[in-house]
């Protein structure tokens, strides 16, 4: 009997399939491997700082989703150069620790990853990239993220 | 014949989707399953009990509806009963009972049921009669918080038996006195 969570997931990954969001796919045969982590192929979107560029979601869910936020990075070759993406792929948004709730989805979780990407003016890494690099944990959601920039 | 073959486009198909969609409409906004022992919020979201439960419970400092972030509680959602409910097994055993439904009864006129005066009478005295025990009991205890008792053998010991026991004699007094006063 599957616990509600690998429910959830697959029902959510079902969505994905048969209705993906623009410029989403979602690495399906990592998936069925492992239910609890997914790859999702992102593009920038168009009229955007990131149009053309391909980016790698990883997605890692534990056995409280939807209750718990999953753990969300960046993984793969290109990391977006944004104020808010760490270049170890750690983003600062909200959603993924705090503000998470368990009515977001996977879908929702990338089109808010998407559409801050879409909101910057200026591809720059965050102030303290060097500094959190080397000090982070390797999980993002045991660091204290401080949000404090709404704008981009 | 070859091309009789392959999927129609037709009304049934349609209907079909018209169906999921429907269905989706009473989708728990948690499980994404057709929600059970289903409760909707004052902001007008659907969830299954244990669901919206569980949720309330991981963050109980911060009870947030997960859809809209409006400010919710326990006691402020409405179950849902549709015709089907009911029967099924039960999937509350590790969550407490859904709230119930908010009914008011019409107004009961009839007042408050009259005791005889004796009774009352009695029941009044009673009341101030036990006061002063009360009172002994506790200003004679010996600091704050209770003591634990005395070892037995202590002259503290004997003498809190001899206390306990003075004060059963007067209640006993006390009480026949009121019986038979």
């Amino acid at each position: 009997m599957a616990s509600p969570s690998q429910k959830r997931l697959q029902r959510e990954l079902k969505l994905m399939q048969s209705e993906p969001p623009p410029g989403m796919t979602v690495d399906h045969e990592e998936a069925m491997q492992d239910l609890t982590r997914w790859i999702i192929n992102v593009e920038g979107a168009p009229g955007t700082l990131y149009e053309g560029e391909h980016f790698q979601l990883q997605f890692k869910f534990g056995s409280r989703y939807p209750f718990d936020s999953p753990q969300v990075m960046f993984t793969g070759q290109n990391i977006p150069i944004h104020p808010h993406v760490y270049s170890n792929g750690h983003i600062c948004l909200s959603i993924l620790t705090d503000d998470w709730s368990p009515a977001l989805s996977v879908q929702a979780v990338c089109l808010s990853i998407v559409s801050m990407l879409s909101s910057c003016k200026e591809k720059k890494r965050p102030l303290d990239n060097t500094f959190y690099i080397k000090t982070c944990h390797k999980n993002p959601k045991k660091t204290k993220w401080w949000y404090h920039d709404d704008e981009v | 014949m070859a091309t009789s073959s392959g999927s129609e486009p037709g009304p049934s198909r349609e209907g079909e989707e018209n169906k999921e969609k429907d269905e989706r409409m009473f989708e728990c906004n948690i499980c994404l399953d057709t929600a059970r022992d289903a409760v909707v919020s004052m902001c007008g979201h659907l969830f299954c009990w244990p669901c919206l439960h569980q949720w309330l419970d991981t963050r109980p400092n911060r009870q947030v509806c997960p859809v809209c972030k409006a400010v919710i509680s326990k006691d402020k959602v409405i179950p849902l009963y549709g015709r089907g409910s009911g029967k099924q097994e039960d999937p509350r055993n590790k969550v407490p009972p859904r709230p119930p439904g908010h009914r008011t009864e019409p107004e009961n006129t009839n007042g408050f049921p009259g005791f005889g005066f004796g009774d009352g009478g009695f029941q009044m005295s009673f009341g101030i009669g036990a006061f002063p025990f009360s009172f002994f009991t506790s200003s004679f205890n010996f600091g704050e918080p209770r003591p634990n008792p005395a070892p037995v053998g202590t002259p503290q010991f004997g003498e809190e038996q001899f206390l306990s026991r003075v004060f059963l004699y007067i209640a006993c007094v006390f009480i026949l006195w009121l019986l038979l006063a």
